[in-house]
């Protein structure tokens, strides 16, 4: 690694007024660093270089800016940079800043550095106090959901964003918000076609927004109505019996023949586990099965390849056909479960998993050996 | 009697009265009426204003409507009585009133943007949801964040049908107004509309599609059998036609089956159709000409012989057959090819599917159609007589 009177030079070639040839070079050296772990320790300790490099993305030379925005990019994946950037660098004032102007040309860069800033709850926590601070989550999800809010920028990246917010109880009060129309934004996107990230990001938002079974009744009424935006993912071309459409939520009824349903199996996933979240409650429990959730999951089962996708299914299966809880019991997140138990049931998912995982492995081998791919 | 010191003749004004009698009192019978004539005391205001029945209130009309005043005054007087005739439910003259008191053209574009948004009011009581609409989309433009017309215009689309438009203004209106309780109800009312609309879209596809294969189903049976529908295909081609030129014709005509050359042009509308075993069943005219009649079959299915039917028909003998001589062993029957002005004699012992199958026959109206004549009757001769026959 460079010594300090080297990386003192590099610093001095950092300035604004320093000649483009010079500069370029200087942020080219430094992007190569950022692209391997020890490069971004050595940056770690020497936080002035990535202050002069916050200060290069207001460079007019588009190339420097670029390069800038790399190494903050490959810097804030490396979780041991955090704290340096946010506290030391203090990189989250300018870059709020600039995602909020509509002309912005790197936005989608700086939506990439919040989602792996907001990563780890410790930073989060800060990415979403200052956040607070220069505009707030229902502005955030406002610029997330206005389509063509930036013409240079995409902006998907703000949905893993949020999704990371959430994990704080702070956020999800934001977007459960009832007196607001927040959350009822994202639900449409749940089925965005050109952006996994983006549909991702929000999946795993309203994931997130329904581990606290307080909100699950206003989630599931008709002023949010999240069902159907869970269920039209997982729902395919499948022609349903007149009857079986009718008790349907409105939005599944009469899908067309060419219907496709979510190609990405994590996200897949994600929805089950959302949905098996909202039967926690006995009243949730009821309306996922007076919503002809049931027939949907049939189906789908059926069209699912996935083993560990396909048993995030069979979980919620049970829940919509099996018998009710005893009393005492009927919230199933409140239900003390003794510690042996819970050690037994430990153990029981970790071997559940192995077989699972066996299984996926199995099927791979057997495919690749016929060469032929389902 | 005390003496009064006052100067202003009130006094002897008041002691007039001890010795004349008041003119023009109210009597016990009229006193109501002439009450309620009086400025002050009017219950409500009457229709038209009479300046020789009402003058006070004609004097005071003026006053208030006084053109000498600044605009804003009496843009602002128009507004009030705007608003007082729209809290008696007389929503027509509330309008008058705001579109009077727009006119004045003032310069307080908040007292303007009011004026529109209470006329979208009268209008949208009144049923007339698209001048509501403008009304409100105008108070909008001079104030963008104005709720009440905000609101107004989210309902106005709502009425209207107009869903995506409705939320649209919710949406809108929810930038300036985050927590207005009443923006958000009524966008998560026009978005489960909206959801719903789209729902019947599919629904109405769905049903489209089912009834479209039905027809192609149909369509297929029937050329599957070789019936032919006649088709009318334009200017005839000079000179004499071969077969194959012919068959190409008819293939043609197949080939452009549309539901048209099937509807039936009888009142009852009944239409050939394909029953659960895959049979054809038809709507079949038997014509009479000799007594210009005629019978109506309206499911003459294709394995039935002509014979089991005029076996029923004419078991007992209709009242136009005078003769008495409609017997069933008597009747022959005959279609006519148009085309080659031919008639051909059917067996009646044959099936519908295979009369229908014969190469000069063509369905025409959807509806097989066959003269029934009585064999060796003097009708039967003229008929037949100087045509082409073609006999069994």
């Amino acid at each position: 690694m460079l010594s300090d009177a080297e990386a003192a030079e590099l610093l001095s070639f950092l300035t604004p007024t320093t000649r483009r040839d010079v500069k370029g070079r200087a942020t080219e050296y430094i992007l190569g660093l950022s692209g391997h772990r020890d490069g971004c320790r050595f940056l770690r300790s020497k936080p002035d270089v990535v202050s002069a490099l916050l200060v290069l993305t207001s460079d007019p030379s588009i190339a420097i800016v670029k390069d800038c925005f790399h190494v903050l990019i490959n810097l804030s994946a490396d979780e041991t940079l955090h704290q340096v950037l946010v506290d030391e660098v203090k990189v989250l004032p300018v870059l709020l800043k600039n995602l909020v102007d509509p002309d912005y040309v790197f936005s989608d860069q700086i939506c990439t550095i919040l989602s792996n800033l907001s990563r780890h709850e410790k930073t989060c926590r800060t990415v979403f106090k200052v956040l607070q601070e220069q505009l707030d989550v229902a502005q955030l999800v406002q610029i997330f959901c206005t389509e063509g809010y930036n013409q240079r920028a995409k902006l998907h990246y703000l949905g893993p964003l949020l999704s990371n917010l959430t994990q704080l109880p702070e956020a999800r009060n934001y977007l459960l918000d009832p007196d607001r129309c927040v959350i009822q934004r994202l639900l449409p996107f749940t089925q965005y076609q050109a952006s996994v990230v983006r549909r991702g990001g929000v999946i795993g938002t309203l994931r997130n927004c329904c581990f606290d079974h307080r909100h699950h009744e206003w989630l599931l009424s008709d002023a949010v109505d999240i069902l159907p935006f869970l269920l039209l993912p997982l729902a395919g071309p499948e022609e349903l019996s007149d009857e079986e459409n009718e008790g349907l939520p409105v939005d599944l009824q009469y899908l067309p023949e060419d219907k496709k349903r979510e190609e990405d199996p994590d996200v897949r996933k994600m929805l089950l586990e959302t949905l098996l979240l909202l039967t926690a409650t006995k009243a949730g429990r009821r309306t996922l099965k007076d919503k002809n959730v049931y027939p949907i999951m049939r189906e789908f089962h059926r069209w699912e390849k996935d083993v560990h996708v396909a048993a995030a299914c069979e979980k919620l299966v049970q829940v919509l056909i099996g018998d009710e809880p005893e009393s005492g019991m009927e919230n199933l997140m409140e239900v003390e479960i003794p510690e042996e138990v819970e050690e037994k049931l430990k153990e029981a998912d970790a071997r559940e998993q192995e077989e699972l995982q066996k299984n996926q492995e199995e099927l791979q081998k057997n495919q690749d050996k016929s060469g032929r791919t389902d | 009697m005390a003496q009064s010191d006052s100067d202003d003749g009130m006094d002897e004004f008041m002691d007039k009265f001890k010795s004349q009698r008041y003119k023009n009192a109210f009597t016990e019978n009229d006193w109501e009426e002439e009450f309620n004539k009086i400025p002050m005391f009017m219950k409500t205001a009457p229709e038209e204003i009479d300046p020789q029945k009402y003058p006070e209130l004609a004097c005071l009309q003026s006053i208030i409507h006084d053109e000498d005043r600044p605009p804003e005054e009496q843009a602002r007087c128009l507004k009030d009585e705007g608003n007082a005739y729209f809290k008696e439910k007389n929503y027509e003259k509330a309008v008058v009133s705001y579109s009077a008191g727009l006119k004045k053209k003032c310069g307080d574009q908040e007292l303007n943007a009011v004026l529109l948004t209470n006329r979208a009011a009268a209008h949208f009581y009144l049923g007339n949801m698209r001048s509501a609409l403008n009304d409100a989309a105008a108070a909008k433009k001079i104030k963008p964040d104005h709720l009440k017309a905000l609101i107004r215009g989210a309902q106005c689309c709502i009425e209207l049908r107009n869903f995506p438009d409705a939320l649209q203004w919710c949406d809108e209106g929810l930038k300036a107004h985050p927590t207005d309780k009443k923006l958000l109800e009524l966008r998560a009312t026009a978005d489960k509309h909206k959801r719903a609309a789209e729902r019947d879209a599919r629904k109405a596809k769905v049903k489209e599609k089912k009834l479209h294969g039905q027809k192609e189903a149909l369509l297929a049976a029937i050329k599957d059998r070789g019936v032919k529908l006649f088709q009318s295909m334009g200017p005839r081609q000079h000179g004499s036609e071969g077969e194959e030129e012919e068959e190409e014709r008819s293939s043609a005509a197949i080939a452009q089956l549309s539901l048209d050359g099937l509807n039936s042009q009888e009142v009852t509308g009944a239409q050939v159709f394909l029953d659960d075993q895959g049979l054809l069943h038809w709507p079949v005219l038997f014509l009479y000409p000799e007594h210009q009649q005629s019978d109506f079959i309206s499911a003459f299915c294709e394995n039935n012989c002509f014979v089991d039917h005029l076996a029923v028909m004419f078991e007992e003998l209709p009242p136009w057959d005078t003769d008495r001589k409609y017997l069933p062993q008597n009747l022959q029957l005959f279609f006519e090819d148009v085309e080659k002005e031919k008639f051909y004699q059917v067996d009646p012992e044959t099936s519908l599917l295979r009369t229908l199958q014969h190469k000069r026959f063509f369905v025409k109206g959807g509806t097989p159609s066959f003269i029934v004549l009585v064999n060796g009757s003097s009708f039967w001769k003229q008929f037949l007589s100087g045509k082409k026959i073609h006999r069994l």
